[in-house]
């Protein structure tokens, strides 16, 4: 045992000499996850919402019209833009200095006032991440308009019904009604609650997830390199030195991979304190439930570790393949974005990944208010992950020639 | 005399590669003894071997009295190694490196310092103790490996290639520091491939050449069946026997060994014999196409065995 504490210390205190080593470990983590998230979240809760600019060209000019500008003027993530000609506007959209434009066409203010059907039109660049955004916004102004047109149809066909007149003002209704669906926008009769699972009161940090999907991604980018330093020791022949002295094998190996589990749980644990002083991260309601994922993860990570090292015996080889590993099981297991974002068969895809299941722990512990029992089947598989791929890896790992 | 070793018919495979191919030798309490071959001969496979690094396909290999596969811990306790590697960490510098792989021993603190600074003192780096290996110099480097393989302060020392690299400063330096030892009672296995290495050092050599030993003895021995020389002579046309008779029956010729277009003689005086050898040819009309006298040393004695330079 005294010697495996040896081994670990002297890979520790090796690490520790390695400047670049350390620059990898902490000072990339902690800048990459800082620019990601101010680049895709703001700064913390104090967060400005994003406001997309949004060209509305007036071929109109009617009293309609101007309630729809009126109502995308009054959206608080727009700012409408009615200074460009319908081509100027376009170019805008096709040179991807805007989202997309909105067209109200001429005889819109006569088709809503008369009953006529008519349409808003919405142009928008292929691909735009607020396309989905702006269709919505649009479709709901649209959705007011012709429930404009419902209710006046309603409205004369009951009056005719009750009075039998058929002399009725459609367009003087309408605006009426237009009028009535205007003030009620201010106050609507039915609103929409919404209530965020977990932390109701809290608004969602966007670093609550940025900071263990980065912290996950460079602690395996930590550990698999360590492992690969086996490979650079045996090159180098101070594993075989080590091998030729009175070591028992388990010694050897288990220092080298203490080493790396205690690395990798430092990374995280540091990531998480960065992340809590300054980016004020949420770190749940049960510290006991994040601990316990660290250690998951960072054993099942030491585990694969081994099993590469033991399946791939080159150095040249190992890094292009960790390499992969790592960037590919973060994109699909939820180190980047939400797993439940995914599309449900890329979320089916990333349960192979260890990093799916541990992002799940982060996220119910730190997103969506979860204990200690909602955590314990991702610990679990985590840990049956470590010891599978801990039980294969030290099968084939090839301590002497055989 | 008390074996340190007994290598009985040790074999090494790599599937149809026979790395090691049925060798058997002694090594002597207190002698150098050497390994001498050119690369690829086997010689670092038997240093695996010994050190229970590599499993032997076949064989009975006994070290300091332990088998080295039924015994393998008893054996690493009682040996010490230098490979051919420059098997340091080269981001620590000496004590930390010494501090290290001497734990891996269970050297009592105390008395690790206290060796440490003994093997610094030994391979003069004590004033380079505290700079980082990455930082030394070649021969520096090798040195060092040298002191780690004696931290345990071994019964027997086993030193592959330990030259290789290095400057003639600190190649003197590690024969003044391997005789030292010797002197002190140290057994000691050397192989390399400069033969007047194993000349310098070695009690006895074993030549190798592709996995097998092919002549074993004192470098003494070994050079003396060479006579006073070794004349080679390059023929154009394949000699008759009739001819090969006449120049075997030379007076200062011991023997001739024909291979290829090439005839290899070992005289019992070169000078002389190399008028016999002329005379004859001359006599009978016979094209001679190279005409080449070569020193008595062991490389000599390894290209009469196997018709090889020993560098290739």
């Amino acid at each position: 045992m005294k010697k495996l504490l040896y081994i670990a210390l002297n890979e520790l205190h090796l690490l520790l000499k390695d400047r670049m080593a350390v620059i990898w470990m902490v000072v990339l983590p902690l800048g990459v996850t800082t620019i990601m998230g101010l680049v895709f979240g703001g700064f913390g809760r104090e967060s400005e919402a994003v406001v997309i600019d949004l060209p509305v060209v007036d071929q109109d000019g009617g009293e309609m019209a101007a309630v729809v500008l009126d109502i995308l003027s009054q959206t608080e993530s727009l700012h409408v833009e009615t200074e460009y000609d319908e081509e100027t506007a376009r170019q805008l959209v096709s040179d991807g200095k805007r989202a997309g434009v909105v067209i109200i066409p001429q005889g819109f203010s006569d088709a809503i006032t008369s009953g006529r059907p008519t349409a808003l039109e919405l142009i928008v660049a292929p691909g735009g991440q607020t396309a989905p955004l702006l269709e919505g916004m649009v479709r709901g102004v649209a959705s007011t308009f012709s429930s404009v047109q419902t209710t006046v149809e309603v409205v004369i066909s009951e009056v005719q019904r009750a009075t039998g007149s058929y002399d009725l003002d459609y367009e003087g209704i309408a605006r009426r009604v237009v009028a009535i669906a205007l003030e009620r926008l201010e106050d609507p009769p039915v609103r929409a609650r919404i209530t965020t699972v977990g932390s109701a009161e809290e608004e969602f940090n966007i670093f609550d997830q940025m900071v263990p999907g980065y912290a996950v991604m460079f602690a395996m980018f930590t550990v698999l390199s360590a492992a690969g330093g086996i490979l650079e020791e045996k090159e180098r022949g101070t594993f075989k030195r080590l091998l030729i002295a009175p070591i028992p094998r388990w010694s050897l190996l288990g220092g080298k991979l203490m080493a790396q589990f205690l690395t990798g749980v430092g990374q995280i644990a540091l990531m998480f304190l960065f992340g809590a002083l300054v980016f004020h991260v949420n770190l749940g309601s049960s510290p006991l439930g994040l601990l316990l994922v660290t250690l998951a993860t960072c054993w099942a990570t030491t585990s694969l570790g081994i099993l590469l090292v033991a399946v791939i015996r080159s150095r040249k080889q190992i890094h292009p393949i960790t390499t992969l590993i790592i960037l590919g099981s973060s994109a699909i297991g939820g180190s980047w974005y939400p797993l439940f974002m995914m599309p449900k068969a890329v979320q089916q895809v990333a349960r192979v990944t260890l990093v799916a299941w541990a992002m799940e722990g982060y996220n119910r512990l730190m997103i969506l208010g979860g204990s200690l029992a909602d955590v314990w089947v991702d610990i679990g598989v985590l840990a049956l992950y470590g010891a599978i791929c801990f039980g294969v890896g030290l099968r084939l790992f090839r301590f002497k020639e055989t | 005399m008390m074996s340190v070793i007994t290598v009985d018919g040790l074999r090494k495979h790599y599937g149809d590669v026979k790395a090691v191919d049925g060798i058997s030798f002694e090594i002597h309490e207190g002698e150098i003894f050497g390994l001498l071959g050119p690369n690829g001969a086997g010689k670092t496979t038997t240093i695996n071997v010994l050190c229970t690094y590599t499993e032997p396909t076949a064989g009975e290999i006994v070290v300091a009295g332990h088998s080295v596969t039924a015994e393998p811990e008893a054996v690493k306790r009682a040996i010490g190694v230098v490979p051919q590697d420059i098997a340091l960490y080269p981001d620590l510098n000496a004590v930390e490196n010494l501090r290290f792989f001497g734990r891996m021993y269970d050297i009592p603190r105390a008395r690790l310092e206290q060796r440490i600074a003994d093997l610094l003192q030994l391979v003069g780096l004590t004033e380079h103790a505290r700079k980082r290996v990455e930082h030394y110099s070649g021969g520096m480097k090798r040195r060092l490996n040298l002191a780690v393989g004696l931290l345990s302060e071994p019964r027997f020392l086993m030193l592959d290639e330990p030259t290789v690299g290095v400057d003639p400063q600190s190649r003197h330096a590690i024969f003044e520091n391997i005789q030292a030892l010797n002197r002190q009672g140290l057994t000691i296995l050397y192989t390399t491939h400069y033969m007047e290495e194993a000349e310098l050092l070695c009690h006895r050599v074993a030549i190798m050449d592709e996995g097998r030993i092919i002549a074993l003895d004192t470098p003494q021995n070994l050079i003396s069946t060479l006579g006073t020389g070794l004349i080679h002579v390059g023929v154009k046309d394949e000699l008759d026997d009739e001819m090969l008779a006449r120049l075997q029956a030379l007076p200062q010729v011991k023997n001739v060994v024909h291979r290829d277009n090439t005839l290899a003689f070992e005289t019992v005086d070169a000078q002389r014999a190399l008028l016999e050898i002329i005379g004859l040819f001359n006599e009978t009309d016979t094209a001679m196409t190279s005409l080449e006298i070569l020193e008595p040393n062991l490389e000599s004695v390894f290209i009469q065995l196997t018709g090889k330079q020993l560098r290739d």
